[in-house]
């Protein structure tokens, strides 16, 4: 791959940048969900391997935190981008050199950040945790290039109008930069206090509503009525989608502190918005779930649908949680509990991982123009994935509600610690489940590029039976 | 077919995120700007100095570019007894913290009285000095102000630090208690429901101004911390707890910390983590009668900054 | 510079197709392309199900009504001012002082008596009392705070029980004669009307959109590109 940073833009096959990114990301999430089991296990045996500055759990979680969402989940996103871009738009993408290099530097900008954060070297916001130049770097050296080549692309497509799925990969990164710059203002700017603490959510909301929502939402857009042959339920509907994200989903960013002083207008304000994330939420599982009409046999029999599926299926809890958690009756009881570490999982490690992993496996076996090396091996991934992930979710939740009881009817801290042990080392169990279901996936993939069948020209690989 | 009107679109995304913007970050901070810092916020602002998380003066998080909290029982220049006084000390190159940089962070009449009676405008970071916070009362209202106590009452640093009854390195500890993370398992922040029957009052309004970061955690696995300090004061049982938290609270799930103290104790022997182990598990399981020794950490070691921190959140 | 102006000077379409399929599947997406089809991946023009549009109403009508400002609201002095009054009173304090009973049984019976005695009375905070009941402990805390402000005549809905502390409230009001600004939580705040507000704006442009795609009833021909 890197024999393609100096070589001309006509001599780098098409499909590379996705390639690399691809691969980087699958690796990224191998990291990530073995950092994620390795904290759960610190959790639950707190005196499993001790004594070391960097493997303490107060150094790990936050590195855990970004190598999931830069690494693979940003990381996927960009290696589906620069394939289902230039797929939509009918042409190539705008500088394949340039989705190279920012590959490289994506990986480079990655391991030089978590490993400054690792040792210690954070802003102390949770989210926005890197330091202010690893943030400026992301912004100008990771995303910038990411989204100019998305939005170029765009722009030079062969293609009249422009479908769903790139309105979101165009919008999404644009906020992206825009999030990026402004929610670490007060770290450029040094700004303290209330404005501080707020500016951190507002980073930390925006970054997962205005990115990786509707990014996971716009694969989906694109795998499901690719891989069905379905069009689309409904263009209309999908109008809909993306602006009440644009709309609705940037401004709840006070709900995250419901209970520090902050101005109260600006938490009813937010609590309002909060509960209306639901209207681009029912808009777009229902688009998706109409467009799988007469073709839900797939969901079945389909690798990728059943991926995308489970995914789109993961929203409806997803969303609902998220809508009402946070209005002022609810977050009394869960605010601060392992009920929000459970909806962040299920937002990240449910609905969005399910998302990507089918457009990371359809990307790749379209772009090396190989079939998957094996079925059951993609199968077992998925069981792997889906059981992990419902055992950690399960769990979670179960300890949140028993922390919330804990807190409102002020047990002693200690006898909460007690009775969610239990579900420390089933959480532990489901993180490592995910994590060695990802090693199989690296080998699946592997295996893919060494010994996967040949796919000829003009034949997409869903069409394809698997040999294995 | 008239959806093809890219341009109305894009003008229509940049209304809608400008609006939001508009709605979600001006106005909001507008109306947190304005807000009056209470003695609280002053008291960390001098106690915490600038910057807790990454900066330029403390790159690597140890500590450094932090002013000193000390206790006076008498005053340092004339040695005259007087109440239990706490004054922050900034070494000569010690930043200043936002609401001695910024007009914006304390409000009018803060400044305004610390100019006046306290002397702030002759700060000076080359110089350092030392600070107070006070209280001026006038038609029933209080008001807190910050004082520097080098020009108003000539304390110089030296006579303050050799005249200090207690050296309290709490800057440095929350650049500790940030760098190590407790505040991912530790919030900073009781809830205005029931839990402040627990933890105690919750923070009010002006309570934050000119601190950075703030550090309210936001996934409790661990009891409130904000008033840490008026519950537990011991400084004993916080060294057993941060060597070892079995030691004291056998279920608990927080970390060992001993590699804090350096790998050496007070008398700069070096502590032989191993063994130690050894001895509590034999201690853990009955085969000892004691626990083994905690060591007594070293002056400068990270685990008195972070300490005394701890113990600072009254 | 004129590789960003395709967006702004509307469409050029005269440059060379490159792609990466074969002939075969240039051909067909060159057809499909000029018959409108959006690269491969047809769009269709559906209206949502009566169900789902039912479904999004109720979501929208549960946002307002669930984060309606009375839901939530913090506790003010006001609430329990009465509870001060009838604390000093005789019977109450008899029962606090009777040496016959435990003290816990006394701090309850004492209580269930202030709740009892204000079951009747017509106050407009009846529906915040059940929200935030209290024991004798809490309303010990708060009796000399609350008697200093009765004291001070000030109005007490406008300070909020945070804690140990009764202190001025959060919220920003309308502009009293006084220049200060009201500290009482109105059933409408600033916060919620902004939020209306700005969902009849997202409606309002939503409905413009949607007017000008073409109308439901318009099918693309996909056979014709397919």
């Amino acid at each position: 791959m890197l024999k393609y940073l100096f070589a001309k833009e006509k001599d780098i096959p098409g499909g590379s940048a996705s390639i690399f990114f691809g691969f980087s990301c699958i690796m990224w999430f191998i990291i990530g969900t073995g950092l994620g089991s390795f904290n759960a296990a610190k959790l639950a045996f707190p005196d499993f391997f001790t004594h070391y500055y960097a493997l303490q759990f107060g150094h790990m979680r936050q590195v855990h935190v970004h190598t999931v969402i830069f690494g693979w989940i940003v990381g996927a996103f960009a290696a589906s981008a620069l394939y289902i871009v230039p797929a939509l738009g009918n042409t190539k993408l705008w500088s394949e050199k340039l989705g190279v290099w920012n590959a490289l530097l994506w990986n480079l900008g990655l391991m030089l950040g978590l490993s400054t954060l690792w040792f210690g070297m954070t802003s102390g916001r949770e989210y926005s945790d890197f330091m202010w130049p690893i943030d400026i770097y992301i912004a100008l050296f990771m995303v910038l290039p990411l989204f100019v080549n998305i939005f170029m692309s765009i722009v030079n497509r062969r293609t009249q109008g422009i479908y769903t799925t790139n309105w979101f990969f165009a919008g999404s990164f644009f906020m992206l930069i825009i999030v990026f710059l402004i929610g670490n203002m007060p770290e450029f700017l040094h700004l303290t206090g209330l404005n501080e603490a707020y500016m951190t959510w507002w980073f930390a909301h925006n970054v997962l509503g205005l990115l990786i929502t509707p990014v996971a939402a716009a694969i989906t857009y694109y795998i499901v009525p690719k891989v069905t042959g379905n069009p689309l339920y409904s263009h209309r509907v999908g109008h809909l989608h993306f602006w009440s994200i644009v709309v609705f989903y940037s401004t709840p960013a006070a709900h995250h502190l419901m209970s520090s002083p902050l101005p109260e207008w600006l938490k009813s304000f937010a609590s309002v918005e909060g509960v209306l994330i639901l209207v681009p939420a029912v808009a777009y599982v229902c688009n998706i779930l109409l467009t799988m009409q007469g073709r839900w046999s797939m969901f079945v029999e389909n690798l990728e649908i059943k991926y995308t599926i489970t995914g789109v299926l993961l929203a409806i809890p997803l969303n609902m949680q998220g809508g009402f958690q946070q209005t002022r009756a609810i977050n009394w009881y869960v605010h601060g509990t392992g009920w929000i570490v459970a909806h962040a999982h299920l937002a990240l490690l449910g609905f969005s991982t399910f998302a990507e992993a089918a457009a990371v496996y359809y990307g790749m076996q379209t772009m090396l123009r190989r079939k998957l090396y094996s079925l059951s091996l993609g199968n077992f991934h998925f069981w792997m994935l889906l059981i992990g992930f419902s055992l950690y979710w399960v769990s979670m939740t179960i300890a949140g509600l028993i922390q919330g009881a804990g807190k409102i009817y002020e047990v002693p801290y200690l006898d909460i610690v007690i009775a969610e042990h239990p579900y420390m080392i089933v959480r532990w169990l489901g993180g490592t489940m995910v994590f060695l279901g990802n090693i199989v996936w690296l080998y699946n993939m592997y295996m893919t590029v060494k010994h996967g069948e040949k796919l000829e020209h003009g034949v997409l690989p869903h069409e394809v039976a698997y040999v294995r | 077919m008239g959806f093809r009107e890219y341009r109305v679109g894009s003008i229509m995304f940049g209304v809608a995120l400008a609006t939001s913007m508009i709605i979600t970050i001006y106005m909001p901070g507008l109306d947190i700007s304005n807000t009056k810092a209470t003695a609280t916020a002053l008291e960390k602002q001098l106690t915490y100095g600038k910057i807790a998380g990454f900066d330029l003066g403390d790159p690597f998080l140890h500590g450094d570019d932090k002013p000193i909290k000390v206790i006076l029982k008498k005053d340092p220049k004339t040695g005259a007894v007087m109440d239990e006084t706490a004054a922050y000390v900034f070494k000569p190159g010690t930043s200043l913290p936002s609401g001695l940089i910024h007009d914006q962070i304390n409000g009018e009449a803060i400044n305004k009285l610390s100019v006046s009676l306290g002397k702030t405008d002759q700060v000076s970071v080359e110089a350092g000095g030392v600070y107070l916070v006070e209280k001026s009362v006038k038609n029933g209202v209080e008001t807190p102000y910050i004082e520097l106590a080098s020009v108003t009452r000539g304390w110089t640093i030296d006579a303050t630090l050799k005249a200090a009854d207690q050296e309290i390195l709490a800057g440095a500890g929350k650049t500790m208690f940030v760098r190590e993370g407790c505040w991912w398992c530790h919030t900073l922040l009781p809830e205005q429901t029931h839990d402040w029957q627990s933890f105690g009052r919750p923070p009010m309004l002006g309570d934050f101004n000119g601190e950075s970061p703030t550090t309210f955690g936001s996934d409790r696995k661990a009891p409130d911390l904000l008033h840490v300090g008026s519950r537990n004061s011991s400084k004993e049982w916080m060294m057993m707890h941060f060597f070892n938290p079995r030691l004291v609270q056998p279920h608990s799930i927080m970390p060992r910390y001993d590699y804090l103290w350096g790998g050496v104790d007070k008398k700069g022997n070096t502590i032989d983590l191993n063994q130690w182990d050894k001895e509590f598990v034999a201690y853990r399981d009955g085969d000892r009668v004691y626990p083994p020794e905690v060591p007594d950490y070293a002056d400068n070691s990270e685990i008195r900054y972070l300490i005394d921190f701890v113990l600072n959140l009254k | 510079m004129s590789k960003f102006l395709p967006l702004l000077d509307g469409l050029k379409l005269n440059k060379p197709l490159h792609s990466l399929s074969n002939e075969r599947k240039i051909k067909e997406a060159q057809h499909i392309w000029e018959h409108e089809s959006l690269g491969g991946i047809a769009e269709n023009n559906n209206p949502l199900p009566r169900p789902v549009v039912g479904l999004l109403i109720l979501t929208f009508l549960t946002a307002i009504a669930w984060t309606f400002p009375l839901f939530g609201q913090r506790p003010n002095a006001a609430i329990f001012s009465d509870y001060v009054t009838l604390m000093h009173s005789s019977p109450v304090q008899q029962v606090l002082q009777d040496p016959t009973l435990t003290t816990t049984a006394r701090d309850k019976k004492a209580m269930a008596m202030i709740v009892d005695a204000l079951k009747d009375s017509d106050s407009p905070f009846e529906f915040q009392r059940i929200q935030h009941p209290i024991s004798m402990n809490d309303l010990r805390i708060m009796e000399p705070k609350i008697v200093e402000l009765q004291n001070q005549h000030v109005d007490l809905s406008e300070y909020s029980i945070i804690g140990n502390e009764v202190a001025l409230a959060n919220f920003e009001g309308n502009w009293k004669e006084d220049g200060t600004r009201s500290r009482v939580q109105p059933w409408w705040d600033k916060g919620y009307m902004t939020s209306v507000y700005y969902f009849f704006g997202f409606c309002f442009a939503v409905i413009i959109t949607v007017k000008r795609l073409p109308p439901i009833t318009w099918k693309p021909d996909h056979t014709i590109a397919h």
